[in-house]
């Protein structure tokens, strides 16, 4: 009796309500869909992988949000429909003659369970879980799948605080040394499988751009497989996600997809070494300045005249971690052969130009635009300013308060060289 | 040995030899229940209790304030409100601090204070190893914090994944607070889980079989026995870690040859069943709030099938080298029993009248909001999909609604609904009801907006984000939400202060100001120092309530007791308590000092060590301070056989078929009780 009251009245309020929740909602969505890019978004695939992904979680999210719906729609509905409202509960307590917390008279019956009922939720959500699964499994196998060949194309990414280095394996080979290493900028060919091999040289990192796939973590003493692929030409971000130190934050990367005959571009100019600049030449100096300060570190192919097997030898010894106490070893940072074909550095925090629209063609340097002189000088002069490290221990770049700005701007005129 | 004046001595079970009380110098037990060292020196079960909540509130709010620093960095692009280092030593301490000094003492709050009284205990079954537990805790919690003062909190995150917690890549001495603060904190956990599972198992009320416990009692000895096998797990990660670190062990050293995995293996054994340590506890508690204030019964026919498929998932997922299929499948499938636990909740709560008591808002805010974190953990156990989703702030977002949503908003409730039992007053009901929407409200503005931006590529554990990177809206909505967060936080505190200041000089609320369920409420608010007068002979689940009220043949409730008349009124004098010791406290202080000395000097470990062997040696040979004082452990196990002797004349509908003093049928449920109850100082509520 008392029941269909509250229900008729129930009714409109509740309808009243949900479509107020709904607006909200809406408007909500909307003020998400007018923001500005997501460089990082993981819902607007750019890749094969990306796109297997989505079409796994959207469904997935669906039924979630179906289920969501029903809960709290019921939660709301018995709220109002169950509800001891303030006059009742006054006219009980005022019925009854014990100070209890309700009145004597009104306890619904008592249920305890209902075994068909509780046979019911539990076998329903099992089997639409099942289907769900099936599904998962598909595209567990599906993601793993590996349809380059064995001589294609293989990057090994090596993780290490903070920045990423790409050292590619053209014969697909890994064995043998690298073709070309360079940092922070994945350069690769659109819509084709690129194997990559995963691993790290000091902490745990994790190699996401998730436009193109989901993360893979970067285990020191490890190698974990990934691929990547991508369907567009274009600059797609990245973003350790794998907690790391202090300039986690700053540890990013993009992945650089070109068309094939750009690739081969590509390719061709960065096999080619650096040559040594002669006395007169503009950059000279800045390259007596490099060899001075910065080739304990960083490696320019034919210049620095550091073998690459070398190399890679004094990155294991620091991979050590433990046993490296003082020196920062050679190897340890970006190799800097052509640093100036690159558009970011010092972990793809900084843009290397000016001009942040013109991220494509990406071979053409000069039509990026002017230098962003303010931000390398400044990394130059004091990096730990700009990027938290631990110099001393041989985490990233230290400050160099010994160079004049007369220095410092011959040593940029030199890195320009490094196309 | 005896002195001839005392009667000859007579040994009976679980009785020791007892000594005379004269006065041994320091080796006598304190006296005195009021002032510090009634607090200090307790092993009351209710005041350790209340002890373990206050630290937990306390930690709250530095876990709390760590918060807010986090959310005013993040609250715009470039925040340069903490530096990095800062920053990575504020968001560690917050996750530690959440989950080991907030939760977990939380519920080791409320598995003290009312266990024993859920299952019709006079205390657990090792006092003095309780008040051990507890001083324990709090000597982990604040040698963790007092390295904020001694050059840097630990940085390597709660989870401390190898190698980056190693010397070298994290040289301050904060991950060592981190592995020896951690590890005094385990010491506590352990001791309460063997402490409490002993106390279940043995201590129990006659009758109290251990399927007519509450739910609360059921899901707190669950959790024991998690924190039993979770535990040891992470003892062994963390003393490889503090070797590594303080003697260069080389465990984790890749170059070394170690696999920096191994430390996730282990960390994850224990790291997964925390999880349940963390939300089963609440679980409890809203199974106790949503029947009282629905008034009908927790609706569960096959509810323990579910918890079978959570253990088995449990012991799938933590072992060996884990497919990823396998993994995902078992993790998708903690869906099912989660499910059927909400719509118990919410069946349960089907055709009741539902009183909204502050208690009941919280716990039914809490299903909506485990709801939510549930669902969201349905969405990337598809492993594919967690490939985009883990360590972004889309899983921030998850366990949020999970842990804060879920866990903590149901201890608000417990702390509200058990209030009056505990400090003999309610809390402010309409404070109480504007703090949960704020909070609630706050709750959902904070991390609602994280899902998104969780898919927006946002990852977790970074100080700062560019200002090109699309997160700025929601960010800004979340660091508003939380202060939202904190203004609820603070109208829980300031209805503690209002609450307190009215009831002072006001009589004290009922024994059972809810007219409520378990046997908690059968006896005076506060809970007396002995629990009940007499011991409670039980026939039936709820036997409390079906003392008040009986189900007629037409399914009609009618009232045959009051509260008061059922109930015990706390005049009882003649029970048997344990004394107070100052060992559990002077062992607990030897702690720290051994950590200190492993980090800064080995003689100060030397000086720790000799504090705990000294304060043991004083342990064992303390005197209790009369002869009977030592007669603690009575022994209520109940036989299953006898009980269900007891059901059958009890009955279903029968009013109060067990028996008051005045009940007719005393004769005979005295010589039940006797064959039950066996060797008890206490006397049980049958005799005259």
């Amino acid at each position: 009796m008392m029941g269909a009251r509250t229900r008729g009245r129930l009714g409109g309020r509740f309808w009243r309500r949900l479509r107020l929740v709904l607006i909200a909602l809406g408007a909500a969505l909307a003020l998400t869909a007018c923001a500005d890019e997501h460089p990082l978004d993981t819902l607007t695939e750019a890749g094969p992988d990306a796109q297997e992904i989505n079409d796994l979680f959207f469904p997935v999210l669906g039924v979630a949000i179906v289920v969501f719906f029903l809960v709290q729609g019921a939660i709301i509905y018995m709220v109002m429909r169950y509800r001891v409202r303030r006059r009742e509960a006054a006219a009980a307590a005022a019925d009854s003659d014990s100070d209890d917390f309700y009145g004597d008279e009104d306890y619904p019956e008592q249920v305890h369970g209902n075994l068909r009922l509780e046979l019911a939720w539990t076998i329903i959500p099992t089997i639409l879980l099942a289907v769900i699964s099936v599904f998962t499994l598909i595209s567990i196998v599906e993601l793993n799948e590996v349809t380059a060949a064995e001589d294609d194309l293989r990057v090994t990414v090596v993780g290490q605080q903070w920045w990423w280095e790409f050292q590619y394996h053209l014969d697909g080979d890994t064995s043998t040394p690298p073709d070309i290493v360079t940092a922070n900028e994945l350069v690769m060919p659109v819509r084709q499988q690129v194997p990559l091999e995963i691993t790290s040289r000091d902490v745990i990192h994790s190699f996401w751009i998730p436009q193109l796939n989901g993360k893979r973590d970067a285990v020191p003493g490890r190698t974990h497989p990934w691929v990547i692929e991508a369907n567009e030409p274009g600059r797609y971000m990245g973003q350790c996600t794998e907690f790391c130190g202090l300039s986690h934050a700053y540890m990013r990367m993009y992945a650089v997809v070109l068309e094939p005959a750009e690739w081969e571009e590509w390719v061709q100019g960065q096999m080619v070494d650096a040559a040594p600049l002669q006395p007169g030449e503009p950059g000279y100096d800045g390259q007596e300045v490099f060899l001075a300060n910065c080739a304990n570190c960083h490696v320019v192919n034919g210049v620095t005249d550091v073998d690459l097997d070398d190399q890679l030898d004094g990155m294991d010894d620091y991979a050590g971690g433990n046993t490296i106490t003082s020196a920062l070893v050679a190897g340890a940072a970006p190799n800097l052969t052509h640093l100036a074909s690159r558009t970011t550095f010092a972990g793809s925090i900084f843009e290397l130009y000016e001009d942040r629209a013109e991220r494509i063609p990406y071979l053409e340097v000069a039509v990026r635009g002017d230098l962003n002189r303010g931000d390398l000088e400044a990394w130059i002069r004091d990096a730990p300013d700009r990027k938290a490290n631990d110099a001393d221990g041989a985490r990233g770049m230290t400050a160099f308060p010994g160079l004049t700005e007369g220095e410092i701007d011959a040593l940029v005129e030199y890195l320009m060289t490094l196309r | 040995m005896t002195t001839t004046s005392e009667p000859p001595l007579q040994l009976t079970a679980g009785e020791q030899l007892v000594r005379p009380s004269t006065s041994l110098g320091v080796l006598s037990r304190p006296k005195g229940d009021t002032g510090w060292q009634s607090w200090l020196f307790t092993v009351d079960h209710k005041r350790i209790g209340i002890m373990y909540g206050a630290a937990a509130l306390l930690f709250l709010v530095m876990g709390g304030v760590e918060a807010l620093l986090i959310r005013l960095q993040l609250a715009v692009p470039g925040g340069s409100v903490l530096s990095e280092d800062a920053y990575n030593q504020v968001f560690t301490m917050h996750g530690v601090t959440m989950v080991f000094l907030v939760i977990m003492p939380m519920a080791a709050a409320f598995a003290n204070y009312l266990l024993p009284l859920q299952i019709g205990a006079r205390d657990v079954a090792f006092p003095r190893l309780n008040a051990f537990s507890l001083w324990c805790f709090l000597a982990g919690g604040i040698f963790l914090n007092t390295s904020w003062f001694l050059g840097g909190a630990p940085d390597g995150g709660w989870f401390g994944y190898a190698p980056n917690s190693g010397l070298v890549y994290s040289p301050s001495n904060g991950m060592d607070f981190y592995a020896l603060g951690l590890q005094i904190a385990g010491i506590a956990s352990l001791v309460s889980a063997i402490n409490l599972i002993t106390t279940v198992l043995n201590m129990r009320a006659p009758g109290m079989t251990l399927f007519r416990m509450p739910v609360l009692s059921w899901m707190l000895l669950v959790v024991q026995f998690l924190l039993l096998f979770a535990i040891p797990v992470i003892t062994v990660a963390l003393f490889l870690l503090s070797f590594d670190r303080l003697f260069d062990a080389n465990f984790f050293n890749v170059a070394a040859g170690a696999d920096p995995l191994l430390w996730q293996h282990l960390f994850w054994i224990f790291g997964h069943p925390e999880v349940y340590i963390l939300i089963l506890p609440a679980f409890g508690i809203m199974s106790e709030v949503i029947p009282t204030f629905s008034r009908k019964p927790i609706f569960i026919a096959i509810g323990f099938m579910g918890w079978g498929v959570w253990a088995h998932h449990m012991f799938t997922s933590g072992m060996g080298p884990v497919s990823v299929a396998a993994f995902s499948l078992s993790t998708m499938f903690i869906a099912v029993p989660t499910g059927v636990k909400i719509l118990n909740w919410l069946a349960t709560m089907w055709g009741g009248r539902i009183r909204f008591t502050t208690a009941m808002l919280y716990s039914v805010g809490a299903v909506a909001m485990f709801t939510i974190g549930g669902l969201s953990g349905v969405t990337h156990a598809v492993a594919p999909a967690d490939t985009q989703q883990t360590d972004t702030y889309y899983i921030v977002a998850h366990f949020h609604y999970v842990i804060f949503g879920g866990s903590l908003m149901g201890m608000l409730s417990g702390i509200y609904f058990w209030w009056p039992k505990m400090f003999g007053h309610k809390l402010d009901e309409k404070l109480g009801k504007i703090g949960f929407w704020v909070l609630l409200i706050g709750f959902n503005l904070t991390f609602g907006p994280m899902h998104i931006l969780g898919l927006q590529g946002m990852s977790r554990r970074i100080h700062s984000y560019a200002a090109d990177s699309g997160f700025n809206l929601w960010n800004l909505f979340a660091t508003v939400g939380s202060f939202v967060i904190a203004v609820g936080v603070l109208l829980f505190f300031w209805n503690i202060g209002v609450s307190r200041r009215r009831a002072r000089g006001a009589p004290p609320v009922g024994p059972d100001p809810w007219d409520a369920r378990g046997l908690e409420w059968m006896t005076a608010s506060p809970t007396p120092t002995h629990n009940f007068d007499r011991d409670i002979t039980v026939t039936r689940q709820d036997e409390f309530w079906h003392r008040k009220w009986r189900i007629g043949d037409d399914g009609k409730v009618t009232r045959i007791a009051r509260s008061e008349d059922v109930a015990h009124d706390g005049s009882a004098t003649d029970v048997h308590l344990p004394s107070p010791s100052y060992w559990p406290f002077v062992v607990a202080l030897g702690l720290p000092l051994v950590a200190y000395g492993l980090i800064y000097n080995l003689w100060i470990t030397g000086l720790g060590a000799l504090v705990i062997l000294g304060g043991l040696y004083a342990w064992v040979f303390e005197p209790p301070d009369d002869p009977e004082a030592h007669a603690h452990d009575d022994h209520h196990d109940a036989d299953p056989s006898d009980d269900s002797g007891n059901g059958a004349s009890g009955g279903g509908t029968s009013p109060n078929g067990d028996g008051e003093p005045d009940s007719g049928d005393g004769t005979r449920q005295l010589a039940e009780a006797g064959v039950a109850g066996g060797p008890s100082a206490q006397a049980t509520e049958e005799q005259p």
